[in-house]
């Protein structure tokens, strides 16, 4: 009799203990991850990346302050408030007979994001050289490498690293999707700072290469393995072949993805590659540009691994160093495919429907004066040269916790910092404290939540 | 009387057999036939770059050189996927769905599974197995009646050691 109570006990015990979740020991030693301070599940960050001036964006300038013509209005309405220009549209879709971009992208959100939001109209790129690489670096990590070097990971711990190592996410919890794989852009996954590193990694697609023409050359109709009977014996032969190569840290580099993640990657590029057959890709209403079909290729990685936080490179707008009206296009693009992301999270996603928070910020502006090239409207093409004006650029949140109809910040009194992306990132995760605590960051990089 | 001992008739001796000795050519034969020596030492290799990597693997399963044309294709191809485990082994098993491929038929591995194995280390490693791993695989191999040539070369294929020079 008293065997049973004990056995009783022991079962009670064991079945609380189940109940209450069992403690995980994180890797940094901590038992229980941070999360009672939590503001969202899940983060979407789009680095609306290329260089964007504030003239055609929150400014809506369009032609005002660029080419002398005195014709303003706003190309971007998903994003923000405003009454589109009303001469000279060159920014849209061609429809057949008609002028070259006359005719605009419909509007996919009711309500633009900077009324569901708060949009920080003037942050700071305070230090280091208006560079891509290095404005990308900053946004991911939060920390301005005016070292940093192209063909170079990020100097400093990037945000994917301090989600996993801080809340003890999976590989397959933190995504980097990037436009391509040119300036360095495929390095941006992770740092080699001591401690962090690809342990800590995100995963990276640069989909419109993996699922591009290459793609459909060297993976789809890959084979798959029996998981028993075919992949079974080939891990253990793998296994003793590698034993035979017992060299510290020589093997091929990964990103530490559990075997069941790494059969999920797979079966993701398997399905996707069905999907692109059956038209089924969730790409915005209008595809017609890279940015976009990378837009289109993240809403596939956010409904298959329904990640913790992913980060989306954009880049069409540097056009802009050749072509003010490619420009032009790309930024309407640019908005549209946000619009189309944050829709499709709210309507397609129930797992992250309500429960998302999408940071948009450009890693950096452009410059106030032209170069001389001229474009087929004999328009004025910008670079960034790191003047006052390709400092300027803006942030905008949108999702729970976040205020609505907010603004923070004039051109006179100018509130944020490009720094502060990561550090707000990891004040939404929960993980805040901790990364303060690293002292990796920036020293001047707040949450923007702070900074409201 | 005092006998000389070993020592001192040694050193009376020694600048004698010194100036002898250094004049004379040594021709010693000690009868060891000449044997290829392969490379063991694991140390000190290098990793291979993704363009080498599929240079090498497509020049291992195919037997022939990849265009330079599918060469950038490829590399590009894995630089766009972050784990480059996932990579390399989704690349290669598309490989091994091309029936261009050059693998030995289940029958020869059957027959002779000792020289399918130190064809393998060969192929893949460029190097002849130790008696421990040759019996390991043999073992393996015999034990093991699904395992098919493609299987053990996609092991080879995904090993540390084959992505390292």
């Amino acid at each position: 009799m008293s065997m049973k109570r004990r056995e009783f006990i022991k079962k009670a015990g064991i079945a609380t203990g189940a109940a209450l979740t069992m403690p995980y020991l994180l890797p940094t030693g901590r038992l229980f991850a941070q999360t009672g301070s939590e503001k969202a599940k899940h983060v979407v960050f789009v680095l609306f990346a290329g260089g964007v001036r504030q003239q055609e964006a929150v400014l809506q300038r369009y032609l005002a302050e660029s080419q002398d013509l005195p014709i303003e209005g706003n190309i971007m309405y998903n994003m923000l408030t405003g009454a589109p220009p009303e001469l000279k549209i060159v920014y849209g879709t061609t429809s057949p007979g008609g002028q070259p971009g006359g005719q605009p992208i419909s509007p996919i959100l009711q309500t633009p994001l900077d009324k569901q939001g708060t949009l920080f109209p003037e942050i700071r790129f305070s230090k280091a050289g208006t560079g891509h690489f290095v404005g990308l670096s900053t946004g991911v990590s939060g920390y301005y490498g005016t070292t940093q070097g192209l063909r170079q990971r990020p100097i400093r711990p990037t945000i994917f690293e301090h989600v996993r190592r801080f809340t003890g996410a999976k590989a397959t919890d933190v995504w980097f999707v990037g436009n391509g794989i040119g300036n360095s852009t495929p390095l941006l996954n992770h740092s080699e700072y001591p401690g962090f590193g690809a342990r800590y990694a995100a995963n990276f697609f640069a989909p419109n290469i993996t699922f591009g023409n290459r793609g459909l050359e060297f993976l789809k109709g890959f084979k798959v393995y029996h998981p028993e009977e075919e992949l079974l014996p080939v891990r253990e032969m793998q296994a003793f072949l590698n034993n035979g190569f017992n060299l510290e840290g020589k093997e091929i580099p990964h990103l530490y993805n559990t075997e069941e993640e790494k059969f999920s990657i797979k079966e993701f590029i398997r399905t996707t590659f069905e999907r692109l057959e059956n038209n089924q890709v969730a790409f915005p209403p209008v595809t017609d540009n890279g940015d976009l079909t990378t837009i289109g290729y993240a809403t596939e990685i956010l409904r298959w691994f329904k990640p913790k936080l992913m980060v989306i490179n954009m880049s069409a707008v540097d056009s802009c160093h050749g072509s003010y009206t490619s420009y032009l296009k790309s930024l309407h693009r640019g908005d549209h495919g946000v619009a189309h992301l944050w829709n499709y999270i709210q309507n397609n996603i129930p797992e992250m429907s309500g429960n998302t928070i999408m940071i948009v910020m450009p890693e950096h502006g452009r410059n106030l004066n032209p170069n001389p090239i001229t474009d087929e409207n004999d328009w004025f093409a910008f670079d960034h040269d790191s003047d006052a004006n390709s400092r300027r650029i803006f942030t905008m949140m949108v999702g729970p916790n976040v205020p609505a109809n907010l603004r923070v910040g004039s051109e006179a009194n100018p509130v944020g910092d490009a720094a502060d992306s990561a550090m707000t990132i990891a004040d939404i995760l929960g993980i805040k404290q901790d990364v303060l605590g690293t002292g990796l960051m920036d020293f001047g990089a707040r949450s923007l939540f702070d900074r409201i | 009387m005092n006998m000389p001992t070993s020592k001192s008739l040694l050193w009376a001796f020694l600048p004698f057999l010194l100036l002898t000795g250094a004049c004379k050519e040594q021709a010693t034969s000690y009868g060891i036939e000449e044997v290829l020596v392969q490379p063991v030492d694991l140390s000190g290799k290098k990793e291979k770059t993704p363009e080498q990597y599929i240079a090498i693997l497509y020049a291992n399963l195919y037997q022939r050189a990849m265009s330079p044309n599918q060469l950038v294709k490829a590399t590009e191809t894995i630089t766009s996927i972050g784990d480059k485990q996932v990579a390399y082994e989704t690349v290669i098993s598309k490989f091994m769905n091309d029936p261009e491929i050059k693998l030995p038929s289940n029958e020869a591995m059957r027959s002779d599974p000792e020289a399918f194995i130190e064809e393998a280390y060969k192929r893949f490693f460029v190097r002849v197995p130790t008696q421990a791993e040759k019996t390991w695989m043999i073992n393996y191999i015999n034990s093991h009646p699904e395992v098919t040539p493609e299987h053990v070369y996609y092991a080879f294929a995904i090993s540390n050691e084959y992505y390292y020079y």
